[in-house]
């Protein structure tokens, strides 16, 4: 049925043009990576998402993980024996340090390749993930005999990893958090309930490794006493062997709207006298851990929504193209004609594949500040581009993932009723979407983040500087543009082609929007800035951070949709490349500036206007 | 002992194909190409063979350009040992194929050839017949199961409404069919190892082979496209029209 | 300048790819001869004499032409071939195996699989398991060809009355051995790769209605599938199902019995070569996409159809 399709063409235009893997040449360790290379790593990966992820997507969603009364997790068929196979082609650790094992791969290239996981199957790609996440964690605070113990096989995919924040009073604001650990000898023993852990509970691997925040006796209150502890489910003896089972148990599974084959697990520590636990890192500091990956986390949460996104609109224009009803206006024959003739379909169509387009292209380009911001030799410029990164990393997750949700339901809207009905798979990417947007922090802690965080605690400066060199690129690129133009003014005189030159001129008009997009956002950066002055008004600032985030969303997508444009005119000019490619490129960065980049007066409008409506509407008025 | 597997670069299974406008062929450009799915299937064969010790070294051979390297890469990653590229720019017509890899083969001393039943550009199922003839070798089609037992192969073929076995001593030429086996995907670590190694280069005129064409395609056309359906009043006519208008029982 | 065929048969009998490869040796418009290489194949010798438009029969017996092996026929067919500018065989199993030794033998570029005969060095074949068609012209000096069965109306295999030479076998190559053959009479080809698949719908009204689908399924060699309503109804288990859910064909026949045609069962047929729907609904979308309707009762109409071939 939906038969997920790697987007590769668009994928490699990006990594090795626009975005630039050429940076990455900058990284030593990185130096020996060719595009060749790249490309065989993209090749492989997307046969694996085409033959092994994808078609269990429909099966995962329809018959979901199941519980059984002794605690075990069944999950849908062909899984188990798909996660085998994604680690012995060493999928799971495409981004792991080599000193274990792992490929040490940069995010640049591992983010195409997780797309790819994401669109194709992003329930079961769960498991890898969070395992990523907590090897991460452990490489980055645990002790020497820690990471000697758990990493190898946690690298090598023999066992998983989970993520246990969330707990019935403690979701958003883990101050709340009640999970307590008693020092216990070499150990601690956990006691509490953790609720909505992803993959708490499985039958992949052989033993499941739980990072758990929890809090020791007289520990601060607040953020500043939570610690991180590692939990197995099965202790490991000396020799590596696995010994008694720990009392951490999965107690029930969650009924949900969406990702029915990932687990959702309500886990219970400590039930029968106390989970054994080790400290990871220092007490205490296990909230500042959680940070560190926190970036990490986000982005891949962010890529979610992309792959989803994306599949949605593959799965919608399948059905556009086959679906005759209606005859379009302004056709004289009464010849039936596929639903893609109908404009208002291509506009749903063209909302979608914008909004891919933009989202894919600005979380590539996070992916590389990710990059050079944890590798590049030299301190000043790896702090540089984790200004970049602060600034990127929410705007990657909330915009994407509020993206996906809405272009998820648009591509049902394109099937008609079908779209409504289950078996046509449509429904299922809005039901797989629209957590992407509340866990890993919802839209409304990113756009806190963003707002207040990133931009008001230090005036603005990141993101003033961000725009300017986007002001200047933009500028670089219009003359360029006017050049362009011109030249082939005269070569479309020669061949009489009047359409490919209108792309030119589109081309100018895209750069244009883009930099009249830019001094939005700076007229939007600057009435925060101002307003936050005054400390009685920061409410009213908080109020306007969903639409400052999706207005800077708007922009960062529609500069890369700018800069793509760009790119292509000049391949379109040299007559070099792949020319249907290149057109639509233009077309659909044309169609961004005027279907989305023309939302941003009106969101500058209700984040200098309309905060005061919601400020002036306070609990009690509801 | 040697194995020598064949491999060619085709447009991927999952594009459309386009004709090209003006009938000189299929558009090639900008589109994903792919190893042949059956050469795919001949290749895992020689790699499990070696895993089972039959085999001591696979070598994968294609002919083509410089970008059918890329064939050549990803059969390093699946588990070739040695990767040979016969570099030539010319229109390659089975026959010149087979002819190139005689050439190859006396060179290499291979006790074993696996090959796709067929490219599924071209569809010719010719080039691992022709090459069993050029070589004086007993040929096995379309292979459904392979066994090497000492210097004896038996090999299980498909034919039209069922199988037959046959058996041969070494050397053979073998070309797979689809149910031989399922091949495995490429490793991330394998293909990060594959980047190392070097890809050998020939040219016809080292083996001393001309390969230019000797059949000349006047014409690539689309098929003709689906006719409106009809409505016919009888079983008899629907008969009729099954037998002598489509022409499928 | 004369034609050579290469007959297909089991010892016994022709198969019937032979006389439409005699067929379309006919159109080349040079007499015709007609290779049978096998042992104790005197009855399809003969047989071959009776097809209209043979000039000759010649007649190979060996035990080691038995099997029809491809070793041991391509040096025979190397020797006789100094006296023909054609070889022609069918694309068949036999033929594919066959021909291209022949050629290279011969060191001669063959044409397989041809659908169409343009000129005496012309040809259209399918390329891109015919989602394109080639037209290819051959420079050599000898033709070696190969004809697709199925685009070549067979000849009339009684009334002519060629001569039976009697030729010399070729001495054994011995360089492979038939061990054994092991065809599947009753056994049904697989749902997606068969070549004609016939599928029941709700129209069928139970389980038990499938065994006249499956008594015309035995004399198509065809595969049976099933609509997803079929599928939901208990009628037939969840493997049947043709559909966006189910399995996607793309035989050379598809025979749509009692299916109303919903949008998620044409997404898994809808590529099939030639449709055949029938249905008494004639308003049902499935007449859509057919190529040929059939608006009757099903329950007449498949027993009648079964007769009839
Ligand atoms: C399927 C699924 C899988 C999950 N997997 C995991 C997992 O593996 N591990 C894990 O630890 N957790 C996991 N979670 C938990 C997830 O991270 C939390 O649900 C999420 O952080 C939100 O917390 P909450 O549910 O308590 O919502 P709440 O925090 O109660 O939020 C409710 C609403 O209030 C808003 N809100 C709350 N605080 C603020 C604020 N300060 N400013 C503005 N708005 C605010 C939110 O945006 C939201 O709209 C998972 C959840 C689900 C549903």
């Amino acid at each position: 049925m939906s038969a997920y399709r790697a987007p590769l063409k668009e994928m490699r235009f990006l990594v090795h043009e626009l975005v630039g893997l050429k940076r990455l040449a900058e990284l030593p360790q990185w130096a020996e990576i060719t595009p060749d290379l790249l490309d065989q790593i993209l090749d492989e990966a997307a046969r694996f998402a085409e033959g092994v992820l994808s078609p269990l997507n429909a099966i995962g969603d329809r018959i979901g993980s199941i519980r059984s009364d002794d605690g075990s997790v069944t999950t849908p068929p062909g899984f188990k024996e798909a996660y085998q196979q994604f680690v012995e082609a060493g999928w799971n650790s495409i981004a792991t340090p080599q000193e274990f094992e792992g490929q040490g791969l940069p995010r640049a290239i591992g983010t195409p390749v997780s797309e790819m996981w994401h669109g194709s199957n992003v329930a079961f790609t769960l498991c890898p993930l969070l395992t990523q996440g907590a090897i991460e964690a452990i490489h980055i605070a645990g002790s020497e005999a820690l990471k000697q113990q758990y990493l190898p096989r946690m690298v090598s995919g023999e066992w998983a990893g989970t993520m246990n924040l969330t707990e019935p009073q403690a979701g958003s604001d883990l101050a709340a958090l009640r999970t307590k650990a008693i020092p216990n000898g070499d150990h601690y023993l956990l006691h509490g309930q953790k609720i909505y852990i992803t993959y708490g509970e499985q039958d992949f691997t052989s033993n499941i490794i739980h990072l758990v925040l929890a809090r020791t006796p007289g520990a601060p209150a607040g953020i500043k006493g939570i610690s991180l502890f590692l939990v197995p489910k099965f202790l490991v003896n000396e020799d590596g062997s696995l010994g008694a089972r720990n009392d951490v148990h999965c107690v029930s599974l969650e009924n949900k709207l969406g990702i029915h084959a990932s687990p959702t697990c309500v886990m219970a520590y400590g039930d029968q006298g106390g989970a054994m636990g080790y400290l990871v890192g220092e007490e205490n500091r296990g909230l500042e851990y959680m940070f560190i990956m926190m970036n990490a986390a986000r982005f891949s949460v962010g890529m979610e929504g992309v792959g989803l996104a994306e599949a949605a609109y593959q799965h919608a224009l399948k059905y556009a193209r086959e679906r005759v009803q209606g005859t379009p206006t302004g056709t004289d024959s009464h010849q039936r004609s596929s639903i893609l003739g109908h404009p208002d379909v291509r506009r749903m169509l063209l909302t979608m594949r914008a909004h891919v387009e933009a989202g894919r292209a600005m979380a590539y380009q996070g992916s590389l500040y990710l990059d050079l911001a944890a590798h590049h030799p030299d301190a000043s410029v790896r702090a540089d581009y984790q200004t970049r990164v602060d600034v990127f990393i929410p705007v990657i997750k909330a915009w994407n993932t509020e993206m996906a949700v809405n272009m998820a339901s648009l591509g049902i809207q394109v099937h008609g009723g079908m779209g409504y009905i289950e078996e046509t798979g449509a429904a299922q990417f809005l039901r797989d979407a629209r957590i992407t947007s509340i866990y890993e922090g919802t839209t409304g802690i990113q756009c806190n983040d963003l707002i207040g965080r990133k931009v008001m605690r230090d005036q603005g400066r990141a993101m003033f500087a961000l725009l300017a060199e986007l002001e200047q690129e933009l500028s670089a690129h219009l003359s360029a543009a006017h050049e362009l133009e011109g030249s082939q003014i005269e070569a479309s005189l020669k061949a009489c082609d009047a359409s490919s030159l209108k792309l030119f001129s589109e081309l100018k008009v895209i750069l244009n929007a883009a930099m009249v997009a830019v001094h939005t956002l700076k007229r939007a950066t600057e009435w925060v800035v101002a307003t936050s002055v005054d400390r009685s008004r920061h409410p009213e600032i908080f109020a306007g951070a969903w639409p400052y985030l999706k207005l800077t969303g708007n922009v960062l997508g529609g500069v890369m949709m700018a800069k793509a444009a760009q790119h292509s005119a000049q391949h379109l000019s040299a007559k070099e490349g792949d020319i249907d490619f290149f057109e639509a490129k233009i077309r659909t960065a044309h169609f961004f500036a005027f279907h989305v980049l023309s939302e941003n007066e009106g969101l500058l409008a209700t984040l200098t206007q309309g905060g005061q409506s919601i400020i002036d509407f306070p609990p009690n008025a509801f | 002992m040697k194995v020598v597997v064949a491999l060619k670069r085709v447009i991927d299974y999952n594009v459309k194909i386009r004709v090209k406008t003006d009938g000189t062929g299929v558009e090639t450009a900008n589109v994903k190409m792919s190893m042949n799915p059956f050469d795919e299937i001949a290749l895992e064969e020689a790699v499990r063979l070696k895993e089972a010790g039959i085999v001591s070294e696979v070598i994968a051979v294609t002919l083509g350009t410089q970008a059918c390297q890329d064939v050549l890469r990803t059969a390093l990653a699946v588990g070739a040992d040695r990767v040979v590229l016969i570099e030539t720019d010319v229109e390659l017509q089975p026959l010149a194929v087979a002819t190139c890899l005689k050439a190859f083969v006396q060179k290499e001393q291979p006790r074993l050839v696996l090959l796709g039943k067929q490219a599924i550009d071209d569809d010719a199922n010719q080039t691992g017949q022709m090459l069993a003839a050029l070589l004086g070798w007993a040929q096995a089609t379309n292979a459904f199961k392979l066994e090497i037992a000492g210097d004896h192969a038996t090999v299980t073929r498909e034919i039209d409404g069922g199988l037959e076995t046959l058996e041969a001593s070494l050397p053979v030429i073998v070309t797979a069919d689809l149910r031989l086996n399922t091949p495995r995907y490429a490793t991330l670590p394998n293909i990060m190892k594959a980047k190392k190694k070097t890809i050998e280069s020939l040219l016809p005129a080292d083996l001393g082979v001309d390969p230019s064409p000797r059949l000349k395609t006047l014409l690539v056309s689309d098929p003709p496209v689906r006719k409106p359906g009809i409505v016919v009043n009888s079983v008899t006519e629907l008969v009729e029209k099954l037998r002598n208008e489509a022409r499928v029982i | 300048m004369t034609t050579l065929v290469i007959a297909e048969h089991s010892n016994l009998t022709l198969r019937a790819s032979t006389l439409n490869t005699i067929a379309a040796a006919l159109q080349l418009g040079e007499p015709v001869s007609v290779l049978v290489a096998g042992y104790g194949a005197d009855m399809a010798a003969q047989e071959a004499s009776l097809v209209v438009g043979v000039h000759q029969v010649l007649h190979a017996d060996a035990p080691h032409y038995a099997e029809q092996l491809a070793e041991e026929m391509a040096v025979l067919i190397q020797k006789l071939a100094t006296d023909f500018t054609t070889l022609i065989a069918p694309a068949t199993v036999f033929g594919r195996n066959l021909l291209p030794r022949v050629a290279a033998l011969l060191d001669i570029a063959p044409i397989t699989d041809i659908l169409a005969i343009e000129s005496n060095d012309t040809f259209v074949r399918p390329i891109y398991a015919g989602n394109a068609l080639a037209k290819v012209q051959t420079l050599e000096t000898k033709k070696v060809l190969s004809v697709r069965p199925t685009s070549f109306e067979a000849t009339a295999a009684q009334g002519g009355n060629a001569s039976v030479v009697k030729i010399e076998a070729c001495a054994a190559v011995r360089l492979s051995q038939f061990k054994s053959r092991d065809l599947a009479s009753s056994d049904r080809p697989e749902l997606a790769g068969a070549r004609v698949v016939i599928s029941g719908g709700r129209g069928l009204q139970s389980g038990e209605n499938f065994q006249m689908l499956e008594a015309l399924a035995d004399k198509l060699g065809a595969a049976i599938g099933a609509s997803r309503a079929a599928v939901d109804a208990g009628y037939v288990p969840n493997d049947y199902q043709v559909g966006q859910t189910g399995k996607i064909v793309a035989p050379e026949l598809y025979i749509a019995v009692g299916i109303s045609g919903a949008v998620q069962h044409l997404a898994g047929m809808k590529d099939s070569k030639v449709i055949v729907a029938i249905n008494k609904d004639p308003d049902a979308p499935i007449f859509q996409v057919a190529d040929y309707g059939l608006v009757a009762d099903l329950f007449q109409a498949i027993p009648e159809l079964t007769a009839a071939l």
